[in-house]
């Protein structure tokens, strides 16, 4: 059974869709720069997405009164675009569900309830509260999107939404869906912002992934979800296929990667034996390069041993549009589908100086119409969770 | 098609027969846990520690409700209270979900694939059919499959405020399993079903649903006290057919959750 990619849809700190978002890396424009919207002493360059909450309720025509946090108001927001840009489908609601994963959840509204609830346990609205949990924003999207089949929320930190993304297919495999949404969505708060920070990982200035110079990464903020359907249900041409996918862990340190970067090769890997490729079939990867020193390095070692002297062209698009934490998987699905459906291989921003670590050089130049037929996406979370998508031209 | 899984090892939090220095040997990794983590780590460890020697997971899959949320609510309150700045990273890396299952590969030195869901009081039921989908479609012999949740001053009072209190009591614990897709020596229990019934099905409708059976014990918990209170149902459940049950039915529903429905044979 075969899985097609049938839509897109994402929202980032570069691009309020694929469109737009596509265009800011045509033209090198990056996303990252201070926060404007999120309450912050800090100044660290941040991938803040140009809409404030009230503009996301009113493009999702909500009621500006309403209480909503604004990790489900992204997540909505590109959810509803992924579902507009499918095509229609026939088959009944039951079978079409959503697979989101996010880690922040409702902690932007969260921080306002706590502020007030510490100095007194009776102050404090509770709606700000009630939202708090991961499964939350997955509702909120379903709801909104009219999706009815099996939904859930899965929380792997940075490797979430490729999680997400994976389970979709698994359950569409084991007979339980037919389509699935699948991405997912994180919005900026000053518990993360302040939580990279106290592990002193985030860079004062825009992150420069597989640069000898790097020192840190720039949060960012969004939502990506792609919607994957069974190949024998589909009416039109997809963009793609998923053709690979895997989860490993490094077990190696909660928060940092192994040296050799054991568990991204295992899922690198493991996606490609279950695609049936070899290493040297893919056409460009798309790294999780965050920019920390630890990550890239890591990453490169893998990537290395997996490809030897064959390593395809790759690089970190967390440049343009920040890290957007267990969005991550999700905006970079979407990029991985577009870059299979039109040849694209994307620039690494911000790159000068190969590392001493790797002889790994990131590609450096937009370029599209290439001819690519295997396109390899990496998202890496703490608790050495590590994950691989492979999406495949469709024939 | 799933189902059925065979259960081969169950533990529960309130019923530990190993110390957290056997379970989690490292010291410094023990003492940075919080409460809940090493309740979920632990409980996880004794669960694996029934399995006979090289019967090693190959997925390991867990499911919280909350989270962390002492660590949560003590990262955040250091945010606030000292305007960000000097915070100590601790509890923010504990806070994040999939703590227990990361902090279970590294004790365990296991690359697996390594789960964590969190949707409120289906997530138990989500990481079961996620067992049962990598033994099916992926040839999983061996997933360790489980829950912890954990209750804090703040969060007992924000609920109260909320009126969940009325009519239940909050609650706390860890829970975890293995299971494989065929009987072993050791197996305590059939799974031969684990399905979400509707939000507002009741235990006596889902009963009349599955149809008379008067060897069947049933276990219905129409209230319980934390997001992923079925992993301590199924556990009841296991001890039931430990005790001698030939049968039991297993309704378990939090709050207005869809709840989630497990039937359980003996060997």
């Amino acid at each position: 059974m075969r899985i097609a990619v049938t839509g897109i849809g994402v929202v980032s700190a570069a691009g309020n869709s694929a469109g737009e978002l596509l265009a800011s890396i045509r033209s090198g424009c990056s996303g990252v720069g201070k926060p404007a919207l999120l309450d912050t002493v800090h100044d660290f360059p941040v991938g803040e997405v140009r809409l404030s909450n009230d503009g996301l309720k009113s493009l999702l025509g909500l009621d500006s009164r309403r209480t909503v946090s604004r990790t489900a108001l992204l997540g909505m927001f590109a959810a509803r675009q992924a579902l507009e840009d499918a095509p229609l489908f026939s088959g009944p609601p039951h079978r079409t569900g959503l697979i989101s994963g996010t880690s922040v959840g409702g902690m932007d509204l969260t921080e306002e309830f706590f502020r007030e609830f510490i100095r007194d346990d009776s102050s404090g609205r509770l709606r700000n509260a009630a939202g708090h949990d991961c499964g939350y924003s997955t509702m909120k999207i379903a709801g909104y999107c009219g999706i009815g089949g099996f939904s859930t929320t899965i929380s792997t930190a940075c490797s979430s939404a490729a999680n997400a993304v994976m389970f979709g297919a698994q359950l569409i495999r084991a007979g339980v869906l037919d389509r699935a949404v699948v991405g997912g969505t994180d919005a900026l708060s000053r518990f993360t912002l302040n939580g990279f920070k106290s592990l002193m990982i985030l860079d004062g200035s825009p992150c420069r992934p597989f640069d000898a110079s790097r020192t840190g990464l720039n949060l960012g903020e969004g939502a990506g979800y792609i919607v994957l359907q069974r190949e024998d249900t589909l009416e039109t041409e997809p963009y793609c296929l998923l053709s690979g996918y895997a989860n490993a862990n490094d077990a190696f340190h909660q928060t940092a990667s192994s040296a050799e970067g054991t568990g991204a090769w295992l899922a690198m890997k493991g996606a490609l034996e279950m695609a049936g490729l070899a290493p040297e079939e893919i056409g460009y990867v798309n790294a999780h390069g965050t920019g920390t020193p630890n990550n890239d390095a890591s990453e490169a070692a893998a990537l290395c041993r997996l490809f030897g002297d064959r390593l395809p062209p790759f690089s970190s698009t967390k440049p343009f549009t920040g890290h957007t934490l267990a969005a991550a998987g999700g905006i970079e699905a979407v990029l991985a589908v577009l870059s299979v459906d039109k040849g694209i291989i994307y620039q690494n921003l911000n790159f000068k100086t190969p590392m001493e670590e790797s002889a790994a050089i990131p590609n450096t130049e937009y370029s599209e119409g290439n001819d690519i037929r295997h396109v390899l996406s990496n998202s890496f979370g703490f608790g050495g969770n590590n994950s691989t998508l492979i999406f495949s031209a469709y024939a | 098609m799933m189902f059925p899984l065979y259960i081969n090892a169950a533990s529960s939090s309130d019923a530990l027969t190993r110390s957290a220095a056997e379970l989690i040997p490292a010291p410094d990794m023990r003492r940075r846990m919080s409460r809940v983590v090493k309740m979920g780590v632990c409980t996880a460890m004794e669960c694996l520690s029934q399995l006979p020697e090289g019967e090693v997971p190959d997925a390991i899959i867990t499911a919280t409700g909350l989270g962390c949320l002492a660590d949560s609510e003590k990262f955040l309150r250091n945010v606030i209270e000292n305007d960000e700045q000097l915070l100590n990273p601790t509890p923010f890396i504990q806070s994040t979900f999939n703590t227990v299952g990361g902090a279970v590969a590294l004790l365990s030195g296991n690359h697996c694939y390594n789960m964590t869901y969190v949707q409120r009081g289906r997530s138990f039921g989500c990481a079961l059919i996620d067992a049962a989908v990598r033994v099916r479609l992926d040839g999983a012999r061996n997933v360790l499959v489980g829950a912890f949740d954990e209750t804090t001053p703040a969060q007992h009072r924000i609920m109260e405020r909320m009126g969940a209190w009325r009519g239940a009591e909050d609650g706390e614990g860890s829970h975890f399993f293995a299971v494989s897709p065929e009987q072993r020596e050791g197996t305590l229990a059939r799974l031969t079903l684990a399905e979400f019934a509707d939000p507002g099905e009741t235990a006596a409708q889902v009963l009349e649903r599955l149809g008379p059976d008067e060897n069947r014990t049933v276990i219905a918990e129409e209230s319980g006290g934390y997001h992923t209170c079925a992993a301590r149902s199924l556990y009841e459940g296991v001890e039931k057919i430990r005790a001698g049950a030939q049968r039991v039915s297993v309704y378990s529903r939090y709050r207005d959750d869809s709840p989630l429905v497990m039937l359980l044979e003996c060997i």
